[in-house]
């Protein structure tokens, strides 16, 4: 696919400022009407999905170049997916997170990137990490003490895949080491995959670097069939997309959970029981890519159709990602078994949940337009009321730890593996 | 042309770096293709013009002040909220496009019963902040996501809200706008610094030019700030909705129907809404489904109810035999809401329904009282969230006829204009081919009486160039038949004689040819000094009519 090959859909946008907004059915206010962090932050017309559109035309036409200001416009969308799906909630032929992300990839095969990307591609290069400084040689070092199998060595039932950001950073180190334990005394027959483990690249694609994430993305296929694995669980909502989504496309079949998919079929089936109460009013944050970017791959090939003489559809009948079988459910379900937590529920929420801007690689890239919109996401977690926020992804987490609201207030924020973990 | 160094720089001094750009990036996107969206004048291939910046102010004295500039330069200027319609761009080469997004503030006067509101509130987040109060707006046909200030001060605004609350005209109370040449006037109470609750004064009144049909068309200066009447809401103040997306749907309990009502022949249905205009028992009424067409309403309303629907169903759905039924039975339609505002308030306004229903010899659609569809419908009416399904088929429409008259004159025609269209579907496949009838809009004002707004949807795609072109042959036609029946303008041509096809303004002179043949010229003669008064230098584009007085003098 390139760019060009979505000008039907860059022509046939009809101006509704779907993109931009929560789906109008569900606007409560005011203050939280709105969803794309891009055009909140930046406010012209260029950083909206619509803008965008607009824009590749004037670039494929000529009339518009890749100057800095357009390479900032273009690489500033957190790939966060909303204006996805608010274009879908009345116009069934148009995907506009596809177009973003090609407008990247167009950007990069010009050469024309941000400088702040630059050591996040380097390092997944040379270091198969997405977190620059970061080394290969210290990738596994969180999961030492954890008699986690070696997939290459002995076969397990599951694959825990801790991603970059549980990895390497010294406080999720912990997370991670607790998402194990709590399996592992589940009773899941757990492995991992030792000195293949890998960055799953997901992020260089939302960025655009499409290259870059085939070569880890079949490499890291590769080491899958290899280690026989079957089942990958994940507490990281990026890799979770990118094995679900991404890596399907490419071929992987390898099913893939999330960990609080997990563990909420634990807790069901009575393998997990909290013995502890947590008192506390919680909010929870739906990640993107856990959320409205985490439904099922289904494989499609084929044409536009026209029907009734203009009426548009698909030949074969298309899948159509609408967000609405993200997981959403999984996560509430932990906390409202939870003796003692109390979940109260933010404006934007599931399918139009607000992005924490550490998307396509902002939180490096771009880290003011990605601080500002982690703040949003603080402000309306203050407004409920509640004692923490809590999310279920990595990059999300720490973009809100270092976030403020609108007055300067912070919140605790949570990894939900946290609040369970508090519970036993 | 370029803006020169010191002008750009006179201009980010006043809205500050970050809210200025000449990049020529930005500056696209603030182009408006014709073809892609509503223009009132046909689709056309052409883009408007580039502007040669991008300003958003973020107070009404930053507007002065962009306004004093503009003057002081010779430039065009022109604002605009949501970008949707065509309207709201600049019109020449020498332009500067403000946007008022920054410009967004929503102030209720629960006391007086209105909204103050900025540029860029749109119609849903007005709505939101009313009914915490328990109050709600007239939101226009357009649908929720327009601007409200933009809508009731420059176009149309009537929707299916009006037949209990009024349109955009009849709603506008106090307004702070900036005129064409920097000056601030406050109109009605406002103006005599008594607040923001009468728009007739003691300060002076606004409804000469801006008052929504058409007034100066958003073609002189900005209005920056607007009080809106808001009227009654006794429904749940957080607007619970349950449902998937896209179908979203509502429950407020009993004391909330949406009902499609259908009538055997348009005389009973014509009678029909007569009876709910002077009955004041609906809340809401539109012709609203039947904007996809006289054979895919049903099948349509399947689809859009359900979240896995999809337009590829339709074949499918076309030959589903209750589906042909149900939309055979709906073929000559509308929706109302009923909102009863106590138990037996709804108990009467039932019963009035049953009885007209009796009277006229109309009857419930029984696919529209399935309480998924019922619930569907019953949001879709009341936020008009889902208004750019008009989009859903093809990308584009091209609303035609725009049948504006009393419901008994509009009934005499419409069928000639539904086999029309039909023609039009089944001799070329310029557009999609929806059954002829896909007329769509009001029942009636406050004002207005029983009063029909009727665009037939022609929907096309703006991809294709065949497509575009074959709309714009339709429209020919359809003017000739608005001719022949004495019913103006047809709707895509409202605007024909004020944006060229080429996205350039008019000229005068283009103008005073136009006009001064008209049946009466001494308006637009009139309106030329209004603009000579408020827009010495004539830097607004040219949606504002207006005739030389000269060219009447013999």
């Amino acid at each position: 696919m390139a760019l060009q090959d979505l000008r039907p859909m860059m022509e046939r946008c009809s101006y509704c400022a779907g993109c931009k907004f929560i789906p109008f059915e569900k606007i409560k206010s005011l203050r939280f009407a709105e969803n794309c962090p891009s055009i909140g932050y930046y406010n012209f017309m260029t950083y909206s999905a619509r803008g965008r559109f607009q824009l590749s035309q004037s670039l494929l036409d000529g009339r518009a170049q890749l100057d800095d200001t357009t390479t900032n416009a273009i690489h500033s969308c957190t790939s966060c997916g909303y204006c996805d799906i608010g274009c879908k909630i009345t116009r069934y032929n148009l995907e506009p997170l596809e177009h973003n992300i090609e407008q990247k990839a167009y950007a990069v095969e010009n050469g024309k990137i941000l400088e702040g990307q630059k050591p996040l591609i380097d390092n997944l290069k040379k270091e198969h990490s997405m977190i620059p400084g970061t080394k290969k040689a210290n990738r596994t070092d969180w999961a030492k003490d954890l008699n986690l199998k070696d997939l290459f060595k002995e076969k397990a039932e599951v694959a825990f895949f801790a991603g970059c950001k549980y990895s390497y950073d010294p406080k999720l180190q912990k997370v991670a080491q607790s998402a194990v334990k709590l399996l592992q005394s589940a009773g899941v027959d757990l492995g991992y995959l030792g000195a293949a483990d890998n960055c799953c690249a997901g992020r260089a694609h939302q960025m655009g670097f499409f290259n870059e994430f085939k070569d880890r993305a079949n490499a890291n296929i590769k080491s899958f069939e290899t280690a026989g694995v079957k089942t990958i669980v994940t507490p990281c909502s990026d890799c979770y997309h990118s094995f679900k989504r991404q890596y399907a496309k490419l071929g992987s079949t390898v099913k893939v959970l999330h960990i609080v998919e997990y563990v909420d079929q634990l807790i069901q089936e009575g393998k997990i029981k909290f013995t502890k109460s947590v008192p506390m009013t919680v909010t929870y944050h739906d990640p993107c890519h856990l959320g409205r970017l985490g439904e099922d791959y289904i494989p499609w090939e084929g044409k536009e159709k026209k029907i009734l003489n203009q009426v548009h559809t698909w030949e074969p009948k298309r899948p159509r990602y609408n967000g609405i079988y993200g997981i959403y459910d999984a996560p509430r379900n932990i906390l409202k078994a939870i003796p003692g937590v109390n979940l109260v529920e933010m404006e934007r929420i599931r399918e139009y949940s607000w992005c924490c801007g550490a998307g396509a690689g902002c939180n490096e890239s771009n880290p003011e337009f990605s601080a500002w919109t982690a703040g949003e996401r603080i402000t309306e977690a203050n407004t409920t009321g509640a004692d923490a926020l809590v999310t279920a992804c990595p990059w999300c987490k720490d973009n809100f730890v270092n976030a403020v609201d609108e007055d300067g207030n912070k919140i605790e924020v949570l990894d939900i593996i946290e609040l369970v973990q508090q519970a036993i | 042309m370029a803006f020169s160094r010191e002008i750009y720089k006179a201009l980010e001094d006043i809205v500050g770096k970050d809210n200025i750009s000449e990049n020529i990036s930005v500056c696209e996107t603030y182009r408006s293709i014709p073809a892609q969206t509503s223009a009132h004048y046909g689709p056309s291939e052409h883009w408007t013009p580039l502007p040669q910046a991008v300003v958003m102010p973020g107070s009404t004295e930053e507007v002065q002040n962009i306004i004093k500039v503009c003057n002081k330069y010779g430039i065009e200027f022109k604002a605009s909220t949501t970008f949707y319609s065509t309207m709201g761009y600049i019109g020449s080469d020498f332009a500067l496009q403000l946007d008022m997004r920054r410009m967004k503030s929503i102030k209720i006067d629960a006391k007086n019963m209105c909204a103050i509101v900025e540029p860029f509130a749109i119609g849903a987040t007005v709505q939101a902040e009313a009914m915490k109060l328990g109050l709600n707006l007239n939101i226009p046909g357009v649908g929720c996501s327009a601007s409200t200030l933009a809508n009731f001060s420059s176009w149309v605004a009537f929707g299916p809200n009006s037949i209990s609350m009024g349109q955009g005209s009849e709603n506008i109370l106090g307004l702070e706008w900036v005129l064409p040449n920097g000056d601030v006037i406050r109109t009605g109470s406002l103006g005599s610094g008594d607040g923001w609750f009468c728009g007739e004064g003691p300060g002076p009144s606004q409804r000469g030019l801006l008052r929504g049909i058409f007034g100066t068309a958003g073609s002189s200066g900005v209005c920056t700030k607007m009080a809106v009447r808001l009227h009654p809401w006794p429904g749940p103040a957080d607007f619970p909705t349950y449902g998937m997306a896209p179908a979203y749907k509502a429950d407020w309990g009993p004391n909330f129907k949406c009902y499609t009502l259908c009538y055997p022949d348009w005389k009973s249905w014509a009678r029909s809404v007569q009876y709910f205009h002077e009955s004041d028992v609906a809340y809401t009424g539109h012709r609203q489904f039947n904007m996809f067409g006289r054979d895919l309403k049903g099948a349509m309303i399947e689809i859009i109810s359900n979240p896995d629907g999809q337009l590829a169903d339709l074949e499918e759905l076309l030959e589903d035999e209750y589906i042909k039924e149900q939309t055979e039975k709906m073929k000559l339609d509308y929706q109302i809401v009923i909102v009863g505002f106590s138990e037996k308030d709804m108990e009467y306004k039932e019963k009035a329904v049953d009885y007209i229903l009796e009277q006229t010899g109309g009857w419930k659609s029984e696919m529209m009282l399935d309480k998924d569809k019922h619930d569907y419908a019953l949001l879709y009416m009341t936020r008009l969230g889902h208004k750019n399904l008009n989009y859903v088929f093809c990308g584009s429409y091209e609303g035609i006829f725009g049948l504006s008259s009393n419901v008994w004159k509009t009934i005499e025609v419409v069928e000639d204009a539904a086999a029309l269209k039909r023609k039009w579907e089944q001799d070329y496949n310029h557009i999609a081919a929806t059954g002829g009838d896909s007329s769509m809009g009001s029942l009636s004002g406050i004002g207005g009486g029983g009063a029909t707004g009727w665009e037939f949807f022609a929907n096309f795609d703006a991809y294709d160039k065949e497509s575009i072109r074959g709309v714009y042959k339709l429209s020919d036609e359809t003017q000739k038949f608005h001719n022949k029946y004495a019913f103006g303008p047809d709707f895509c041509r409202w605007n024909s004689d004020l944006r060229r096809m080429d996205g350039y303004n008019f000229t005068q002179e283009e103008h005073n040819e136009f006009y001064k043949d008209s049946a009466q010229p001494w308006v637009f003669a009139y309106q030329y000094k209004i603009r000579e008064a408020i827009n010495p230098n004539n830097l607004c584009g040219s949606y504002f009519r207006t005739l030389d007085p000269k060219c009447l003098e013999n």
